[in-house]
């Protein structure tokens, strides 16, 4: 499956030069958890609610401080053509919640690993189903496609 | 930011307990060698998109003297 089949969140992005309550004000208003910086055009990294407590608040950076100084550097991103093992894998080798999905290297989306699995458990909710219907109903089929002797 | 195909990319580790990352520029996908960069970790010998901070740096291969890995 391609990480394009997915289904994206659209990407949340703020300019570098924003300020730390601005980035907060942002995240609230559109219901994110997380941002991607830009320098201009190119995402140059990435800033999480947990990074405004932990990097921001508990030190006493203050709210009218540039987000890129509480941001992640080094956007760690994957192709949209990419297959969702792919994705899987960037997860791990990287230790990362969150991935930008890039489409002729423009941001189109943001996945987290918590939408890997809630994509994992639905396909698993389907499999169940189906399997479900096999116990409970189980093909009368077996037997008649079974040539009785003659 | 400026690399080519070959390059190798640093990324040091800035937190107790996360290493510096090496890597190596298979694709430049931006104009004049900008990023973002196609690059292969040393560590898992696989490839992801990377858009560096200022926590990266490159290492123009091309341009280092023989018998050292570092400029």
């Amino acid at each position: 499956m391609k990480i394009s089949e997915l289904a994206l969140r659209e990407p949340v992005v703020i300019g570098c030069d924003a300020t730390v309550a601005d980035t907060a004000a942002l995240m609230a208003s559109s219901g994110v958890g997380s941002v991607i910086v830009l320098d201009g055009q190119t995402p140059v990294g990435i800033v999480t609610d947990r990074d405004i407590v932990t990097r921001g608040v508990a030190r006493s950076y203050p709210p009218d401080g540039r987000i890129d100084g509480l941001m992640s550097m080094g956007l760690i991103a994957v192709d949209a053509d990419h297959d969702l093992a792919g994705l899987v894998h960037a997860f791990r080798d990287h230790a990362i919640r969150r991935i930008p999905i890039i489409d002729h290297d423009r941001v189109i989306g943001v996945v987290s690993l918590d939408d890997i699995v809630v994509h994992v458990t639905d396909e698993l909710s389907t499999v169940s189903r189906v399997l479900a219907g096999q116990i409970m109903f189980p093909h009368a089929t077996d037997e008649a496609r079974t040539p009785s002797p003659a | 930011m400026f690399a080519q195909v070959g390059d190798e990319l640093i990324i040091e580790g800035h937190e107790v307990g996360r290493p510096r990352r090496v890597g190596r520029v298979e694709e430049v996908r931006g104009d004049d060698g900008g990023p973002p960069y196609m690059v292969r970790w040393d560590d898992t010998g696989r490839a992801t998109l990377l858009f560096p901070g200022s926590d990266c740096r490159v290492v123009h291969l091309a341009d280092t003297p023989a018998g050292t890995e570092e400029s």
